[in-house]
């Protein structure tokens, strides 16, 4: 078995938000998952923007996701740049929630060999510098 | 059609360097001048100038018009396109377009970029919020997600990838101005033994980022009659898109832009695919290459592989693909690494292709790949029809 690195000890930058994406890490400070939801069409959106990717209007609602998804791909980075460089290798994954949506995160407390197209994962926090943090997702063992 | 109204008359490429000791508006000064010398015309007729995106002219906004102050050319129409990877053949396009609406009559398309050297971007919010954060690399990341997508989805035999990989550096080799570092010969072995960067993807599978220009000097046909011009290169069609799928949360990452933009540029064309003597598409990455076989038709989706192995990609062969090394093989110059895949086709058609010369100089295709937008395929996709007057 390969361990991966769980990017845990990784001194990252917070995030710099912008007004539409503030509810987004203003609600990670709870560790609550928000996705945008555009009430016309009934569909979520992710990452965050200023208007509905469907119809191009604002008025997007944020409703909390339920953290459940299944691995779409994922690759491990055995190169990395600096705060990443030396926590090599780790693993990044596109995760398609149950809302469907794609999002990209870290994949943790997983080793290689768990890896795999359409594994389902649940999502889980790394605490970032601010208080907020960032979603992650492991295997839903 | 206003596009085939137009022709590329003359072609001009620096050497790839890995780090260049002359700057940006030096290398472009060369494009320039070997343009000026090999077609004949004079400065003051150019009256026309499209830039491709350049890394080092990131942080100018007044990139095209400094370019222009810098070269002392007096012109009609200036701009930069910034369609990444796309820019030099959407610079084409463009220049057809500011021709057929008389804003111009002869316009330099200028490649150039020392993003080896002198990388000008700034940092944008949306790489430290979405992208930064989780210690996504950038295009290694995202084609390593594309690739292991790929072979979920339809299977992927590694040593087809190789012998992409292997036909283009013996294509680098026959070309002088490639990157000198890669002109060694590989075998399918070297690209599968070589080191991981971002599982699937290996070292040999990604390009080099150096420093280079190129260039071509597009004008109407008719004037390229009228100045004896014979050597042309007529863009037959184009296609262009930008975010596929853009309405989409959850998309297939194995299908790109060049679907369309194939449809569009074969279609205005009226060409077949059996008719392209010679294939430069555009490689990042290169596998790249096998989805760019797929989008356009040469095989079924999915079949990539088994169509690579079936085929012989070498200058002399089924399908040439990119005869001067492609820009893995050859360098990719920053932003305006696009060029090195046109100016290879426009050599082609003009039949000065050398020891590296295809048999079919009628049509050459050409593809661009411009960016890689969060969890989705290509920002912009491109392809162009290129047909001689041979």
């Amino acid at each position: 078995m390969t361990k991966l690195n769980d990017t845990r000890g990784v001194e990252r930058t917070p995030p710099a938000p912008l007004n539409h994406t503030r509810p987004f890490w203003e609600a990670t400070r709870d560790k609550r998952l928000l996705l945008q939801y555009d009430p016309r069409s009934g569909k979520y959106q992710f990452f965050p923007r200023p208007v509905s990717i469907y119809d191009g209007k604002g008025d997007l609602e944020w409703r909390e996701a339920s953290g459940e998804g299944v691995i779409f791909s994922y690759t491990i980075q055995v190169r990395a740049r600096p705060p990443f460089q030396g926590h090599e290798p780790f693993a990044l994954g596109i995760i398609t929630l149950k809302e469907n949506v794609n999002l990209m995160a870290n994949l943790v407390n997983c080793e290689r060999e768990d890896l795999r197209i359409g594994l389902p994962v649940r999502l889980c926090w790394l605490p970032l510098p601010d208080g907020a943090h960032l979603p992650a997702f492991e295997p839903a063992r | 059609m206003s596009l085939q109204d137009c022709a590329i008359v003359g072609y001009a490429e620096t050497k790839i360097v890995e780090k260049s000791t002359r700057d940006i508006w030096e290398l472009g000064g060369e494009v320039l001048g070997s343009l000026i010398r090999g077609t004949g015309i004079e400065k003051g007729e150019i009256d026309g100038l499209i830039l491709s995106s350049s890394m080092t002219g990131a942080g100018n906004v007044f990139w095209s018009q400094a370019v222009a102050d810098q070269l002392a050319l007096e012109v009609n129409f200036c701009q930069t396109v910034d369609i990444g990877g796309c820019s030099p053949l959407g610079a084409v396009a463009r220049a057809a377009m500011a021709i057929d609406s008389g804003m111009c009559r002869n316009v330099l398309c200028l490649f150039a970029d020392t993003q080896a050297t002198e990388d000008n971007r700034p940092r944008k919010p949306l790489r430290q919020e979405w992208t930064s954060a989780i210690g996504y690399l950038g295009p290694p990341t995202a084609f390593g997600f594309i690739t292991n997508r790929y072979e979920h989805q339809y299977g992927l035999d590694y040593a087809a990838l190789g012998k992409l990989a292997v036909a283009q550096r013996n294509h680098a080799i026959l070309n002088d101005l490639a990157v000198e570092k890669l002109r060694k010969p590989i075998t399918v072995d070297d690209y599968l033994n070589s080191r991981m960067i971002a599982e699937p993807i290996r070292l040999l599978d990604c390009v080099m980022v150096c420093d280079g220009a190129s260039g071509v000097l597009v004008t109407s046909r008719k004037n390229a009659e009228v100045k004896g011009w014979t050597k042309a290169a007529v863009p037959l069609g184009y296609g262009e898109r930008t975010v596929f799928r853009a309405a989409q949360s959850v998309l297939d990452i194995t299908e790109t832009g060049h679907l369309v933009a194939g449809q569009m540029a074969f279609q205005q064309a009226g060409t077949q695919l059996s008719e392209v003597g010679s294939f430069h598409p555009y490689d990042d990455f290169i596998i790249a290459i096998l989805l760019q076989l797929e989008m356009l038709g040469f095989c079924k989706r999915g079949q990539g592989c088994s169509y690579i192995r079936e085929t012989d990609f070498s200058h002399a062969g089924d399908l040439p693909l990119n005869t001067g090394g492609g820009q893995i093989s050859a360098g990719q110059a920053g932003l305006a690494g696009g060029g090195t895949n046109l100016v290879e086709a426009v050599r082609q058609l003009f039949g000065e292709g050398g020891a590296r010369q295809v048999a079919n100089r009628k049509v050459a295709v050409v593809t661009g790949i411009g960016g890689i937008p969060y969890a989705r395929n290509f920002a912009t996709s491109a392809v162009m029809v290129l047909t001689s007057n041979a």
